[in-house]
């Protein structure tokens, strides 16, 4: 009897991880990304996704108004952002690095990771394929605040995002985030 | 034969036909297992890891431009390649990293497989070590360990790659500049 019960336990939690695993595949990893980042180091996130678009759009139109040379990474509109700002990230980054890159591993591929005992920093950049685009992930944490940010480049700007991904991550989010400057 | 099926049982036997292939392929493999360096992260002022797999440089073949310049050359380059996986770690004091966090890489760099270059130079202090993986007099893998006092950076690429061509990739797909380069003279100038 008890071995049953052992068995049906064993079961239950093994659908229930695979169930938990799968949901995170199939749906939005901007939004599973958020959540785990709150679940983990205990904070709320906000959400500015229309103040990004707009941000977006008056960086374009400020930097050709002035006749410089706008490079932009991501796709004017495809920008999904959230930050977390004056919170605690406290905990064991090795722990949540683990997590993260098992989450992401079976639909984004992993470009560059760097991580800063001292600071508390944490930066993460993943890719994959969207039709003849990318979408590019870039999780950034400090030790008071964090950024997610999902967007869709161009080729050209993967190429430039690949040549030097930690300048390319740094230029992601501060389109993303302009705005708020 | 029988014999050997009287001094190994049927499931010793499974086994054993299930692990010889995989133990052959990671033989020829010349991609080296990083993770073991994993748990220094807690102890750097800063920690990089780069994982450009085959996906990656193919979307790189497929991305980059061929008529820049730059991004003409790394697409040569990088033509061919299976893999480039970067670990490197600061750190803001000295003895960070041991001898047995050298030795989760060395162990892996043994012959037949690899072999050591010598004649090799970098501008890093402390010490650098390159070795190549060859099959069939082919090289299909090179790693560096650059260890320095207060820093311990691996690199391993993955196909057919030399010293010249990695001294072009640096700088680029998150290698970092290590200043390599042969120190033995071209034949006309000795």
């Amino acid at each position: 009897m008890k071995r049953t019960t052992a068995i049906c336990v064993s079961t239950i939690l093994l659908l229930t991880f695979l169930s938990a695993t799968t949901s995170f595949a199939k749906g939005d990893d901007f939004d599973s990304v958020v959540k785990m980042i709150e679940q983990f180091y205990s904070v709320r996130h906000q959400s500015l996704p229309f103040l990004a678009k707009a941000g977006m759009k008056v960086a374009g139109t400020a930097a050709k108004v002035r006749g410089g040379d706008f490079k932009r990474f991501a796709d004017a509109g495809s920008i999904k952002l959230a930050t977390f700002e004056d919170q605690n990230f406290n905990g064991d980054f090795t722990v949540f690095r683990k997590s993260l890159n098992d989450a992401m591993s079976s639909t984004w591929t992993p470009l560059i990771q760097t991580l800063s005992a001292t600071d508390g920093e944490q930066t993460y950049i993943f890719l994959r394929e969207k039709g003849d685009k990318f979408s590019v992930l870039v999780v950034t944490i400090e030790q008071r605040d964090a950024t997610v940010v999902q967007a869709t480049v161009s080729t050209q700007g993967v190429a430039l995002l690949m040549k030097d991904p930690e300048q390319g991550a740094r230029e992601i989010t501060k389109e993303a985030t302009i705005d708020q400057e | 034969m029988r014999s050997l099926f009287r001094t190994f049982s049927t499931p010793a036997l499974v086994a054993l036909f299930l692990i010889a292939p995989a133990v052959t392929v990671s033989a020829q493999d010349p991609r080296i297992q990083l993770s073991h360096l994993d748990h220094l992260a807690t102890r750097a002022s800063q920690t990089v890891d780069v994982s450009v797999d085959e996906r990656l440089i193919q979307l790189a073949a497929k991305v980059f431009n061929d008529k820049d310049e730059d991004e003409a050359q790394i697409k040569k380059l990088v033509s061919g390649l299976k893999g480039i996986y970067v670990k490197s770690f600061e750190f803001d004091n000295e003895n960070e990293y041991s001898a047995a966090d050298l030795d989760t890489i060395k162990s892996q760099l043994r012959e037949p497989a690899w072999s050591r270059l010598v004649n090799v130079t970098s501008k890093r202090e402390g010490n650098v070590e390159v070795y190549v993986s060859l099959v069939g007099g082919t090289v299909n893998g090179l790693t560096v360990l650059s260890a320095e006092p207060k820093e311990l950076t691996v690199v391993n690429i993955v196909g057919p790659v030399d010293l010249e061509k990695l001294a072009k990739l640096e700088g680029s797909l998150g290698i970092p500049d290590l200043g390599i380069k042969s120190s033995k003279k071209p034949k006309d100038e000795q």
